[in-house]
């Protein structure tokens, strides 16, 4: 009979080789999983876009403080933060830069292409990054994460309006992966 | 009869550390799941989610029994785990200085571990949404 120890023992060898393979693909795989921080600018997005719809209009009729005799009150947007309750201090990390951005507009249900009046607040250089076309690359990933929020509503002259709002949270260093 | 006797070892050797490999590599996965760091992160980030969703004179309570866990083992007080401050929350159940996330609502919020009548925690944490910061 033939001596099979020499073939036995390349044989563990070899095992051992695809065992250390299994474990390293197993490692990457449970880094690249849980490496990355979870991503929750999308959900954050829509309840900020849904906390500014709350605030704009309460059971189909706008807030009368949008309103003064003239028309809309152009001085809202200067209040519209603090009255909604909202607050933009952020983590250390991201210094003095705001990490929000939301922007209202107000269309007549005759003419939907140019609002009437709109408002804005929070960090407006986040604006851009929701007219980027998103990719599935790490760059992309880092940029802000936007709702857009529509829904008609009365003014209290039962005259109706469109409302669009856009909500943008930035904050990459907490959700996505630098 | 030498010669089998040294099979057998080469077989049990090779049998030991297949089981010490596998065993790692599930240890390693259970360990990744459920590591201080990840679920930090998770709970920091799910209260300041329905902070933010949430009006005043809610009441929320939360399942943290696996942060619980983790508190016990690192000798932590599970009713320190959860620390909110102005529009932080911070989540520790470890010696490190845990995660913190910002909510955006200007809501007073207070966070209390439960406790049973025997005085231990139940695992459950237990969020009150007082009043914005303006006081309506």
């Amino acid at each position: 009979m033939r001596d099979k120890r020499g073939t036995d023992k390349i044989l563990s060898i070899y095992w051992f080789v695809v065992l250390t393979l299994i474990g390293g693909g197993v490692f990457a795989m449970v880094y690249v999983f849980y490496g990355p921080p979870y991503d929750v600018r999308e959900i954050e997005s829509e309840i900020f876009a849904g906390r500014i719809a709350d605030c704009l209009s309460r059971q189909g009729t706008l807030n009368p403080n949008l309103f003064v005799e003239e028309g809309f009150n152009q001085e809202i947007g200067n209040t519209f933060s603090e009255d909604c309750n909202f607050n933009f201090n952020v983590e250390e990390g991201y210094g003095d830069e705001i990490q929000y951005f939301y922007k209202v507009e107000f269309y007549e249900v005759t003419d939907l292409e140019y609002p009437v009046f709109s408002f804005y607040g929070g960090n407006n250089n986040w604006e851009m990054d929701c007219y980027i076309k998103k990719e599935n690359s790490k760059e992309y990933r880092k940029l802000a994460k936007c709702t857009e929020k529509r829904f008609y509503a009365l003014d209290e002259d039962k005259n109706q309006h469109l409302i669009k709002i856009l909500s943008v949270i930035g904050k990459s260093e907490k959700n996505a992966k630098q | 009869m030498k010669k089998k006797g040294t099979i057998l070892v080469e077989n049990i050797v090779f049998i030991i550390l297949n089981v010490l490999f596998l065993s790692i590599l599930i240890l390693f996965l259970l360990k990744q799941g459920s590591g201080t760091l990840v679920l930090e992160q998770v709970y920091s980030k799910e209260i300041a989610m329905f902070v933010d969703s949430s009006i005043s004179g809610m009441e929320v309570k939360l399942d943290m029994e696996k942060g619980k866990k983790l508190t016990e083992k690192s000798g932590v007080d599970f009713g320190n785990a959860v620390i909110i401050t102005g529009n932080f929350v911070t989540v520790k159940f470890g010696e490190g200085k845990g995660y913190t996330y910002a909510f955006f609502n200007d809501v007073v919020v207070s966070a209390n571990a439960e406790k049973d009548n025997m005085g231990e925690y139940t695992g459950m944490y237990v969020f009150r949404i007082k009043e914005d910061r303006r006081g309506t």
